[in-house]
């Protein structure tokens, strides 16, 4: 009997409701777990300045979409929170989840056009405080290059013959693998487009006056498939983080990754020295340099605190919030302020000069071609695995790019 | 009670306390209210949704449209019909593989005589309580050539490593490698299912068996099994409803998106990329996908799990 | 299956049946088929345990050995990380809550489905079993609202209702099943003695179901402690969080600290084994249960 009233007292509790406490608190909802220290700190100097509170609650990469959608839609949303550009954070500001951005002091004149657009919807509206861009970079191991005598290739013919010579000494020369399924296509071949196509001859493809299967298409296909042979045993088995790993310990001598990964590799977990230099241009060719818009930070319409959302926001348009902020955050995001704001002779600046007289464009898909994104991941797997040629994957693409322009 | 064993369906609750009377109803609302308020009220609230298209903000009543989509474009059902198929194949792992390994621990571990069976029993149950997450970690490493090649081969045991992609690298056995993984995690729960069963089973059938000559094998399979056969039959569709919505599994040990080239697709993790997430990266949902592939495989099962229920359950 | 010798039939001398017997009761082809499998089941734990010995980076040069230098820096991070014993806490209120509340919903809803026969109670118990088959993620954003219209989000009770919820049609599924399989007699003598309808419930139905419950405890309790997808949409306050999506968070932090989080997941394991432990001495008193039942 004594269990059946602990078992309806345990009933009880269920019902009883409960009243939670309202804190004048802002939340600020993010997909970078791994810059939690950080950003709380930099969150903390605002709140030193301003005496608004604002907690950082990031959820994993792959979870973040989903559950903030979800939150938003149940209108428990964060205050303030990470957007995706284009077209993601977009569809978030179609269904009435932004804040407008368009009138906060500093958003139209402290940004480009071009920073902008990422974070603008299609009836004009600027959905997120443009914030931090990525590039793509070849990371290497240095000791393992002066070991070796390689100096920082040139071409992208050299930077072959470079995984030539590693490969011969017993070395891995790149850590890639196919796995995850995303970055072979946004740091892989997204890295290597620029080299290939300017941002003016993507607009040519975006609108079908080019072709998705031409000569340049091609090559850079072959050009892509060229690497295969260099990436590690097994690398169909090979996640990011696990290529992360086999370069971080110094199992290989390259790995080609985003700019945010720059942190962990060059921080405390590994013993390696790492440069980088962005992949490089086929003899010919024009080098390029993918900055791709990658986050701004978007108020939540739904706020409890609209001025301090507003605020905020407005701080981190600002100049000297932009400072404050790019100091604050892990290195390999680069500010997308027009104004400088990068620490000195920090890793931002190195990255930045990297792409200095190159032609920059985003990750080529970004804009308007969302729709190829899967579709190429399939592909690119499928050169790896050695069941599609350059051509064919060129022709695939193609095809699908006319059937959709033909709707 | 007599020597000879009781026919089974007389056995199963021959008499009951008057079966029938509102009466009963005041047993069944606090579960019902339970049930209907957080489970039942919302979820199928939700798969009306899958004749509306759009998120919230931008939702608009299409229709059938979302089904015929789904059948119908050639992307949407190319992905569905492989992910049903890979589905049916994880199933058969657990069906075949998992129960018959579960029947014969708890055949053995039912054993009044033998010691140590909780023991085991408990060994056998480990592997549930650790994360998913985690064991999807552990065996991406021990499956990668990169991490296992060496120390196997050292050990003489080779033969384990495939070459030269791994077994979850190759879309030729990365649903196998995927399926066994799952059906080793698991196996402790069914095992228990069928423990709880042959419990149930009355020891003078036993006994009266043996003396009349029976030997081990034939108490086993002429009046263990066939006395468990309702509980088996419920196992058989917990098993088939648990596959179907099975999503961790592959999320943990081959992406969202069922790598390699969508072999390890499932219904779940289909159904989450299309209606929950939103497939990477724009990660927009259809909800009205997702509920159409979610109401569609709701049919398939129903179709499926009626006919069991009704053959061995026996109810009627 | 492994085929057992037949000793048992022929008459034999008193002490050869005897020391057969023996030999019989120790059942060694059993030991070795669960030897076995043991092995096969343990060979994974062996090296999630090992490898939460190791320091950061040495699980990817040496997965497979011993540790090279034995570290407990990950269990100490762990134990002094005080946050850690509130995650386990709201987890273990969490499960008991729910598992409480599923088994005594669940088993009073389906003692009256295996007694009362109609078509209404058909359709009852069809209901239920239908709330197998959908996936419950489809019903985030309804669940959602209710918590709000509730007030319960950030709260460990927006969670008890969803888990509770979700148990019920297996609970209900299994232990029908079960109580229908009692033999009639029992409810007979009961009946007899002039006890309700209730008092044969927690009287007689309950002592001879126990291994039922104790399977639905454990069936419900791996999902529900380590459900990830709820708590990450309904719990942002610190001191809510259960174990799995405080250990998420980590697993960014930690991306190439995998020890560290070996080692809070290999922990957040241990109390699901004793909860476990307890819950399946349920099927010892089971048995003890079934054999008065004669």
């Amino acid at each position: 009997m004594k269990k059946l009233i602990a078992i309806l007292m345990a009933a009880l509790m269920c019902m009883l409701p409960l009243v939670s406490l309202a804190e004048v608190e802002l939340t600020m909802g993010s997909w970078r777990t791994e810059d939690t220290a950080q950003v709380q700190a930099l969150l903390d100097k605002y709140y030193e300045m301003t005496g608004v509170k604002i907690t950082f609650l990031p959820t994993t990469s792959t979870q973040y979409n989903a559950t903030l959608r979800q939150q938003l839609d149940g209108s428990i949303g964060p205050d303030l929170f990470y957007s995706r550009s284009y077209a993601t954070g977009a569809e978030l500001y179609d269904n009435g989840f932004n804040v407008r951005c368009n009138d906060i002091p500093g958003v139209m004149e402290n940004f480009t056009d071009t920073a902008r657009s990422a974070f603008t919807a299609a009836d004009g509206s600027v959905f997120a405080v443009p914030f931090a861009a990525v590039s793509h970079f070849v990371y290497y191991n240095k000791a393992i290059f002066a070991e070796q005598g390689i100096e920082i290739p040139k071409t992208f013919e050299e930077f072959l013959a470079v995984c030539e010579k590693l490969k011969a000494a017993g070395i891995t020369p790149l850590a890639n693998g196919i796995a995850a399924n995303w970055d072979i296509l946004e740091c892989v071949l997204c890295g290597m487009i620029p080299n290939y196509i300017t941002a003016e001859e993507r607009l040519a493809y975006e609108s079908g006056e080019k072709k998705m299967n031409d000569e340049t298409w091609v090559r850079i296909y072959s050009d892509f498939a060229k690497l295969v042979p260099y990436f590690p045993e097994a690398f169909a088995s090979i996640d990011n983080d696990q290529a992360n790993v086999l370069f971080g310990i110094g199992d290989t001598a390259m790995l080609i990754d985003g700019s945010w990964s720059y942190g962990t590799l060059s921080g405390d977990d590994y013993d390696i020295d790492v440069g980088f230099f962005t992949i490089p241009a086929p003899e010919g060719f024009a080098p390029g340099f993918s900055l791709h818009p990658d986050f701004g930070i978007a108020g939540n319409a739904a706020s409890a605190h609209p001025e301090e959302v507003r605020a905020f926001l407005q701080w981190l348009a600002s100049p000297e919030g932009a400072k404050v902020a790019a100091a604050g955050v892990p290195a390999g995001f680069l500010p997308s302020i027009s104004a400088d704001v990068a620490p000195e002779g920090g890793i931002v600046s190195q990255m930045f000069a990297e792409g200095e007289g190159k032609n920059a464009d985003m990750r080529f898909v970004w804009s308007k071609m969302m729709s190829l994104y899967t579709p190429m991941v399939d592909q690119l797997n499928a050169i790896c695995r050695g069941e599609q040629t350059p051509e064919g994957a060129a022709d695939a693409i193609n095809a699908l790019w006319e059937a959709e322009l033909a709707k | 009670m007599t020597a000879k064993p009781r026919k089974n369906p007389a056995f199963r609750g021959g008499r009951c306390i008057r079966p029938g009377g509102i009466y009963w109803m005041r047993y069944v609302i606090p579960a019902l209210v339970f049930y209907v308020i957080f489970m039942a009220y919302p979820m199928l609230d939700s798969v009306r949704l899958s004749l509306y298209e759009g998120t919230a903000g931008t939702r608009q009543f299409v229709g059938f449209a979302n089904y015929v989509r789904l059948f119908t474009d050639e992307v949407v059902s190319t992905r569905f019909w492989n992910a049903f198929m890979n589905n049916w194949v994880f199933f058969a792992y657990h069906m075949i593989l998992q129960n018959a390994l579960g029947i014969t621990f708890a055949a053995i571990l039912t054993n009044r005589t033998m010691r140590g069976r909780q023991f085991y029993q408990t060994l056998i149950f480990i592997p549930c309580t650790v994360a998913v997450l985690v064991m999807g970690y552990l065996f991406k490493i021990m499956m990668n050539p990169q991490w296992s090649k060496a120390p196997l081969e050292n050990v003489g045991l080779g033969f384990l490593v495939h070459s030269p992609q791994g077994w979850l690298g190759d879309p030729g056995t990365a649903l196998s490698a995927v399926s066994l993984v799952s059906v080793w995690q698991w196996v402790g729960i069914p095992t228990m299912m069928f423990v709880a069963a042959f419990q149930g089973i009355d020891d003078d059938l036993i006994e009266a068996s043996s003396i009349e000559g029976a030997n081990p094998w034939q108490q086993f399979t002429r009046i263990r099994i066939p006395l468990i056969i309702p509980v088996i039959g419920m196992v058989a569709i917990m098993t088939f409803v648990a596959n179907f919505n099975a999503f961790d599994v592959v999320f943990s040990m081959e992406t969202l998106d069922g790598a390699p080239n969508y072999s390890t697709d499932l219904i779940g993790t289909l159904f989450y990329r299309y209606g929950v997430a939103g497939q990477h990266p724009v990660g927009i949902p259809e909800p009205g996908v997702g509920a159409a592939i979610s109401t569609s495989i709701f049919f398939m099962l129903l179709c499926g799990v009626i006919p069991v229920l009704v053959k061995t359950q026996g109810k009627e | 299956m492994v085929k057992q010798p037949d000793f048992s039939v022929k008459p034999v001398k008193a002490e050869k049946k005897t020391r057969s017997l023996r030999i019989m009761n120790m059942h060694i082809p059993y030991h070795i088929i669960m030897i076995l499998w043991s092995f096969i089941a343990m060979f994974p734990m062996w090296f999630l345990l090992i490898n939460t010995f190791k320091k950061k980076t040495e699980i990817y040069k040496n997965f497979f050995g011993l540790p090279k230098t034995w570290t407990l820096a990950n269990y100490e991070a762990l134990f002094s990380g005080s946050d850690f014993l509130t995650y386990f806490r709201n987890s273990f209120f969490v499960v008991v809550v729910s598992l409480s509340m599923i088994l005594f919903l669940g088993s009073l809803c389906a003692y009256a489905l295996a007694h009362w026969r109609t078509k209404t109670s058909r359709a009852i118990y069809y209901f239920f079993v239908i709330g197998m088959m959908l996936p419950i993620k489809i019903a985030t954003i309804r669940l959602l609202q209710i918590m709000k219209a509730l007030n319960t989000v950030n709260t460990l009770f927006s969670l008890y209702p969803v888990y509770i919820a979700m148990g019920l049609p297996t609970a209900v599924f299994i232990l029908t099943e079960f109580i229908h399989g009692l033999p009639g007699e029992m409810y007979e003598a009961g009946y007899m003695d002039g006890a309700g309808r209730f008092r044969i419930w927690y009287r007689i139905v309950i002592p001879l179901i126990r291994p039922a419950l104790a399977t639905v405890a454990i069936y419900n309790l791996v999902p529900i402690w380590n459900d990830l997808w709820f708590p990450l949409i309904f719990i942002n306050r610190e001191d809510q969080k259960t174990v799995l999506l405080a250990v998420t968070r980590l697993q960014g932090q930690y991306s190439t600290d995998w020890p560290k989080l070996l080692t809070v997941l290999s922990m957040s394991a241990l109390p699901v084994i004793i909860l476990y432990l307890t819950m399946s001495k349920q099927f010892v008193k089971g048995l003890t249960a079934g054999a008065v039942k004669g």
